[in-house]
């Protein structure tokens, strides 16, 4: 089975980015979110493997976001995206339950590497890489 | 064709504009009450997605005062700096900057130096007073600032769907409204409504072309595909992509994606062979594995072929048998484009062996029904050794089919053009029967033909073994083909050839599966559309 990811990002841009990466590297991408209400809509609609985060969004905070997820799918890997100068957010994300942490702007294999790397620690008793 | 770097640009415009209008808007509305949290909430977001988008397209400079400007409404949210007295001024400049660099960056001209409000910003940020100059927020530069809209607007599918069902609609009224002003004869009223007949087919068009993309955008997530399962499967491949740019409806694109991921995995896994079977068969090492898109006529054809094994028929054949799917002696009688048809039915592989890639309880069977799902077709051809080529041959729309209407028992019936092979007309002299069966040699093939007439009526009985001396005279035979498979169907007069809009049937003809939909004519008469591929097994099910 192919790792379902829903993305989470108020930007278009960087939606259909990450989209792109991760389709092509074989991931199937269940959703888009572009703020926090759908966010947390959609990861209970389509309970993915995995959840891109951006730390800012319109409504919640990607704090909150986080938060709300956590309550309901204590399993899921929540790879938190931020830009330089969120340090601070992402700290406290990484305490409430975040995976992981992507830098933005950021290269595909970054990307490819640090999503890998969140589902490896799931999948490391099946025999999916 | 458009690269996915085109592409990218231009949603990082259309996003960029739009950021600098929200931010334009939401600093005024600060500006008027300092306090509106929510305002000043999404300045941050819009600076910090602008920065990060424009970094990560190379434009830095709109990054830089991005990044900035987020710090300042960072500090101001944090309650460290407030938004009042010079702060305001150096901000709103800020803003007008950014709006500049855009459109700058938008007509590929030079993005203006932006040191001063930098080190400004920089003042800022340090808590120092920023040096501002005579003009700066003077009323003069408001009056010059331009007000630009983005070029590119998105749009949901969905509302490009119900467009289309509208124009659907119109089009069929519009007809209607032609034969009636043609049975009146009111001169001013033929006159209008052959002007309206143009505009609708002018509109038909317009809607039809807003939702074309190019292959390419499908396409081009190929090479990585095929590179991740060239190394699962320990294959060389070297894959060549052709005519990116031909352009076809988005839904059909969509529709095919999977489709078109399963040809290309199973060519890898079961079409080419590993380097040392090619060089071993005297091919070089890496196997050669071509997407190809044209137009032919209004169709599209997409091509996956490979320079591989090849298609044993023999082994189809076997495996036909074997599941029950024709007798060991009709199998003997076939020839090797109708045995091949075999491996669309539904659940038959040839895969020996269940690979991680390819072979996992997909079979073409599912590729097939989203082929015909579209009205389209799939074509296998292959030389044993040489390779396989699979053919798709796609509408370029959804909307509007390419029909023959023809009349049986005075009721008009329309049949895709997408699976009309020709049109001809017959003595009965010129038909053989052969073990209870019509069959004409058409080109050198020969292909049974059927009485529609009896098909459509006779019940689930078999049919009854044909005579020729029933036939009396000219025969009108239309020459469909499905799966590669030929029936020519007796009707009693082809009408024309038209363009058609396919509506769904309502209950309970619905149930009758024969049908693919109905079609209103100019007269205002309904005419079913006839479904090939049902058709075709409703005979094969059927025949003596």
């Amino acid at each position: 089975m192919k790792n379902r990811i829903l993305i989470v990002d108020d930007s278009f841009y960087m939606r259909t980015m990450l989209k792109n990466m991760l389709t092509d590297a074989g991931y199937e991408v269940v959703g888009e979110a572009a703020n926090g209400q759908q966010a947390l809509e959609m990861a209970s609609a389509t309970r993915p493997d995995l959840i891109t985060l951006d730390v800012i969004l319109p409504d919640n905070t990607g704090l909150d976001v986080l938060k709300g997820i956590r309550l309901e799918q204590p399993d899921v890997k929540v790879v938190m995206c931020s830009a330089v100068g969120q340090e601070v957010i992402v700290n406290e994300a990484l305490e409430s339950g975040a995976t992981a942490y992507i830098v933005k702007p950021f290269s595909e294999e970054k990307v490819l590497e640090i999503v890998g790397g969140a589902l490896q620690n799931q999948d490391s008793d099946s025999s999916e890489a | 064709m458009k690269s996915r770097e085109e592409e990218y640009r231009e949603i990082f415009m259309a996003e960029a504009l739009e950021y600098y209008d929200a931010m334009s808007r939401h600093i005024s509305e600060l500006e008027k009450d300092p306090a509106d949290e929510k305002a000043l909430h999404e300045l941050f977001r819009l600076m910090h997605n602008l920065k990060a988008n424009a970094r990560a397209m190379g434009f830095n400079d709109i990054g830089e005062v991005a990044h900035r400007m987020e710090t300042i409404f960072g500090l101001i949210r944090s309650k460290e700096r407030t938004f009042s007295g010079s702060l305001v001024s150096v901000l709103f400049t800020g803003v007008d900057t950014l709006g500049g660099m855009i459109r700058a960056v938008d007509q590929d001209e030079e993005v203006a130096n932006a040191d001063k409000l930098l080190h400004n910003l920089d003042l800022l940020v340090e808590g120092e007073e920023p040096i501002l100059e005579e003009d700066e927020g003077n009323a003069d530069e408001d009056a010059s600032r331009k007000l630009e809209l983005s070029d590119l607007v998105y749009i949901q599918i969905k509302k490009l769907d119900h467009l289309l069902n509208l124009v659907g609609e119109l089009i069929i009224d519009r007809d209607r409204i032609l034969t009636l002003s043609q049975e009146i004869g009111n001169p001013a009223l033929q006159a209008a409504a052959s002007h309206l007949f143009r505009i609708a087919d002018d509109l038909q068009y317009s809607v039809m072309d807003a939702r074309l993309v190019n292959v390419g955008s499908l396409f081009n997530k190929f090479p990585r595909v095929v590179r991740d399962v060239a190394v699962a499967e320990r294959k060389e491949v070297e894959l060549t992509i052709n005519g990116q740019d031909i352009q076809i409806d988005r839904n059909i694109l969509q529709i095919i994606t999977d489709a078109l991921l399963h040809l290309v995995r199973n060519a890898i896994g079961h079409g080419l062979e590993t380097p040392e079977e090619r060089v071993r068969a005297g091919k070089p090492e890496q196997g050669s594995l071509i997407l190809s898109a044209q137009t032919e006529r209004d169709d599209v054809l997409i091509q996956v072929i490979d320079d591989g094994k090849g298609i044993n028929v023999d082994q189809v054949r076997r495996k036909a048998v074997e599941r029950g799917l024709v007798s060991a002696e009709a199998a003997r009688n076939l020839d090797p484009s109708a045995v091949r048809a075999f491996l669309f039915e539904p659940g038959f592989s040839m895969a020996k062996e269940v690979t991680d890639i390819s072979g996992r309880g997909v079979g073409l069977d599912v590729v097939k029904l989203a082929i015909d799902s579209l009205g389209g077709q799939l074509r296998v051809d292959s030389v044993l050794g040489q390779g396989t080529t699979f053919t798709l041959v796609l509408p370029t729309s959804i909307a509007v089919k390419g029909a023959l209407l023809f009349e049986l028992e005075e009721r008009s019936y329309a049949i895709p053009l997408m699976h009309t092979d020709s049109v001809v007309s017959l003595q009965p002299k010129q038909l053989n029967v052969v073990g209870g069966i019509l069959m004409a040699r058409l080109l050198g093939e020969n292909i049974p033909v059927v009485d529609l007439r009896k098909l459509l009526h006779d019940g689930d009985d078999a049919l009854i073994p044909a005579i020729k001396t029933e036939l009396v005279g000219r025969q009108d035979i239309i020459i469909v083909n499905y799966n590669n498979r030929k029936l020519g169907l007796i009707v009693d007069r082809f009408l024309r050839q038209q363009d058609i809009v396919i509506k769904p049937m309502s209950k309970p003809l619905d149930m009758i599966d024969l049908f693919g939909g109905v079609t209103l004519l100019g007269s205002g008469q309904v005419c079913l559309v006839i479904d090939v591929p049902a058709l075709t097994r409703l005979f094969l099910a059927k025949r003596p």
